[in-house]
């Protein structure tokens, strides 16, 4: 499994490092400029940061078909169910930089400007709404990359993609605004841990496709 | 003799194509080099896909190192080297960068021996993979294919990206690969002067469905063409003729048994039969 994450590490880098930089600069620029509530621009930035590492680490999945290698790893010493596993465990280590990124910022906005939410849990949600957009779209579009042809990755992306917001576009409108903060923290965590088995499922269901996909 | 890879009427449909492999059957013994020639599309990559398991055989079966080879069976493909024509790593890694993934996934991945190939083959470790000509490429590939010391290399068309002096270069590294008898290597190429130097067995595929296998002493000391006019084309034993072609006035034919046949057939030129040749008459040729 070593070689496979860094094979996804080195093959995902370059994007993740050019988008690296971009946060960085925006990062500061939203932190310094955004004092006024209610801090539109530091929620997006935040989701924008979640979401767009494992998307990059997704899309470059795309860069593996080109040529051979994809290929030539299932004729390394690796079982094709371990392939699927480090796809699906590379995705969340990219979130977890996207989480710490948006987590600085979101401290750094904090300590020069206050807390930027009107409510105490809003924080809470705004991870957990990152969190469900990547793994949904994760759980979406791995099983299609495997099914489907590699000429419709981009479509596979965009599908995953919208999918993800449009469920967590969903899961907020059935979340009733009287609910105290206990109550939401619940929901919050009711919503992760749906997820996450809805993630390890796709995985399962990943593998049960690449086992049958034929790579001539 | 006991082979390390052994294919037994190995087939594979598709349900697509026109084009399917019908039952493939060849052995590649251990300590040796086989040749496996055929045109473009003829199945070579097929074959190798069906040993590998990249692509599921319809029937048939396929052993490596005496067993048939599943997916679980990762230590099987620890001794095995693969190249295949064309870009066999993602162009964005350096060199630097693809042995920290080999040596994630190879056990007995060697840096040591890999940084050797580097320097022998002139290869720029920090440069992108991308900016390597083809030649430059495809030594890298056969670089890393060497470095986990495998026991089996499958090279599918390895040499075609190469000029002559780094065909050379690369043959001299195979030979020297089956110096230890315990190595084998199963050579598909389209160029048959490299096979012609190198194979000890040549095997020759054409749509789909294996022609002949054939010892390279058989080739060099048994086989000849024959070259005919029609009136000793017509006096020839159909027993003795493997495949013929005719050319204007000349019918050349393939036999498997050249000193018989010149004992037997006076006055008949018999040619030695290079492998291009032999691949001619039995692609091109008609058989009785």
């Amino acid at each position: 499994m070593k070689g496979l994450f860094k094979n996804n590490y080195y093959t995902a880098l370059l994007s993740v490092k050019t988008f690296l930089i971009i946060m960085l600069l925006s990062g500061a620029f939203v932190v310094i400029f955004d004092t006024k509530p209610p801090a539109l621009l530091i929620s997006n930035y935040m989701l924008l940061g979640m979401i767009g590492f494992p998307f990059l680490s997704i899309a470059s999945l795309q860069k593996e078909c080109d040529g051979n290698w994809g290929i030539y790893k299932l004729t390394t010493p690796v079982k094709r169910a371990d392939i699927v596993k480090s796809h699906f465990l590379s995705l969340p280590l990219w979130l977890f930089a996207g989480i710490a990124i948006s987590g600085i910022s979101a401290a750094l906005f904090t300590a020069l400007h206050g807390y930027p939410f009107s409510k105490n849990t809003d924080i809470f949600m705004l991870f957990v709404a990152g969190v469900v957009i990547s793994l949904s779209m994760g759980a979406i579009f791995f099983p299609l990359f495997y099914f489907g042809s590699e000429e419709r990755t981009d479509v596979y992306l965009i599908i995953s993609l919208l999918c993800g917001i449009g469920i967590v576009a969903f899961l907020t409108s059935l979340l009733p605004s009287s609910l105290d903060t206990m109550q939401t923290i619940v929901y919050g965590i009711l919503i992760l841990a749906f997820t996450l088995l809805t993630y390890t499922l796709s995985c399962l269901l990943a593998i049960h496709i690449y086992y049958k996909k034929e790579c001539p | 003799m006991e082979n390390i890879l052994e294919l037994q009427q190995v087939s594979k449909t598709f349900p697509k194509s026109d084009f399917n492999l019908e039952n493939v059957t060849f052995s590649l013994p251990y300590g040796a080099i086989l040749g496996f020639v055929g045109e473009n599309g003829a199945g070579k990559t097929t074959t190798i896909g069906c040993i590998m398991n990249t692509i599921t055989k319809s029937s048939g079966t396929v052993k490596l190192f005496g067993k048939e080879m599943t997916d679980a069976d990762t230590e099987v493909r620890e001794k095995i080297g693969i190249v295949y024509d064309g870009s066999n790593f993602p162009g964005f890694w350096t060199a630097k960068q693809l042995a920290e993934v080999m040596a994630g996934l190879y056990t007995r991945w060697d840096n040591s021996l890999f940084q050797k190939y580097l320097e022998d083959f002139h290869l720029p470790s920090k440069q992108k993979i991308k900016h390597y000509s083809k030649g430059m490429a495809m030594k890298l590939a056969i670089a890393a294919a060497l470095a986990h010391h495998p026991q089996l290399l499958i090279l599918d068309e390895a040499t075609s990206g190469l000029d002559p002096i780094g065909r050379d270069e690369m043959l001299d590294v195979f030979l020297g690969f089956v110096q230890e008898e315990t190595h084998s290597i199963l050579l598909s190429s389209n160029i048959t002067s490299d096979i012609e130097k190198v194979a000890d067995y040549i095997t020759f595929i054409h749509n789909g469905k294996l022609l002949m296998t054939v010892s390279k002493n058989d080739l060099v000391y048994n086989y000849a063409v024959l070259r005919c006019k029609e009136s000793q084309f017509l006096a020839l034993d159909p027993g003795d003729i493997l495949a013929y072609r005719t050319r204007d006035f000349q019918t050349d034919v393939l036999v498997a048994n050249k000193k018989d046949t010149q004992r037997k057939y006076k006055g008949i030129v018999a040619d030695h039969a290079s492998v291009d040749e032999i691949m001619l008459l039995l692609v091109k040729g008609k058989r009785i």
